[in-house]
Formats: structure tokens, sequence, C-alpha cells
């Protein structure tokens, strides 16, 4: 039950990640960059200074942006 | 409550929609289209109500968007990419 490897499982990862600067890939091939605000359990991600990276050059950036869970890859 | 945690407070991603709430967003959805309006009200489901809305359609061909306007529109939320504050 209360294994020593529970402090790796994959939302205490998320939330000691919240803060740092994080790349999220959308299904769609479009990545968007920025500080990490925010994250729930369906993976609903908000990022601080946005920026939306096609390929390798960065086409948008945004303030704060909430990308909705189910696009989410990583 | 054995979601994330955040440290301090837990604001989820969804509490930070809610400081938008009558403001003008974009919001980006599948097919090449993008919606901005002043955002009425939404759900868990990112299902959203804009209004003064402009949806933009992109198309490969042209390079200029198709602009339809509405007053008020209803967005199902599982079409939703991507929702951030804008000006106009």
């Amino acid at each position: 039950m209360s294994e020593p490897t529970s402090n790796t499982d994959p939302s205490n990862f998320l939330s000691n990640i919240i803060g740092s600067s994080v790349v999220v890939k959308l299904h769609n091939g479009v990545q968007y960059g920025g500080n990490l605000q925010s994250i729930d359990g369906f993976m609903n991600v908000v990022l601080e200074h946005g920026k939306e990276i096609a390929g390798q050059t960065t086409v948008k950036s945004y303030g704060d942006v909430f990308i909705r869970g189910n696009n989410g890859m990583y | 409550m054995s979601t994330l945690r955040t440290g301090q407070q837990s604001q989820e991603p969804l509490d930070l929609i809610r400081f938008q709430l009558d403001e003008f967003v974009l919001v980006k959805l599948r097919g090449a289209r993008e919606m901005k309006g002043r955002l009425q009200g939404y759900d868990s489901h990112c299902n959203m109500v804009l209004s003064e809305a402009q949806e933009f359609i992109f198309n490969e061909t042209d390079s200029e968007p198709i602009v339809k306007k509405t007053e008020m529109v209803f967005v199902r939320g599982d079409s939703v990419i991507l929702v951030s504050p804008t000006t106009e």
C-alpha cells in the first residue's frame, strides 16, 4: 500500500513540476511551451507565458493559456 | 480529494478560466477554427457560451479566414483545444 516509491507516482510528479517550464505536445503535433501554472486530474493545463511552437518556429505567444486535457500527449 | 494538490492553494486550471469571465477570450477549436468572444459562462466539459462572438474558419487555400459573427453562441466542450485571453 504505502510503498516508498509512492512519492514518484504520476500525480506527485505533476504537482512537483508546477512552476517549472514545460512543453506540452498536442495530438495535432503542435507544441506549447511555458511555465506550468496549474494542472488537474483531467490533465487540463494552464501555462503562463505560453508559446505555440509548430515545427521549430514559435508561431504565437499568449499571456496565459488553458489547454483542455484530452488534447495533450505529454 | 485525492486529486492533484498544487502546494499552497488548490488552483485548478478551470478555476483560472473563471478570471476570464466577462472578458474577451480566444478559443481554439478542432477543425482549424477559432472563436473570439466575451466569455459568458463555461463548465467542466469546457462547454462555453460566448457573446459578441466571431468565428474564424481557416482554409488551406485562402490566406484569409472566413469570419462569421454571432451575437451569442454555445461551443461544445469536446471541440475545445485551447483558451487564452485576448484583446477586443
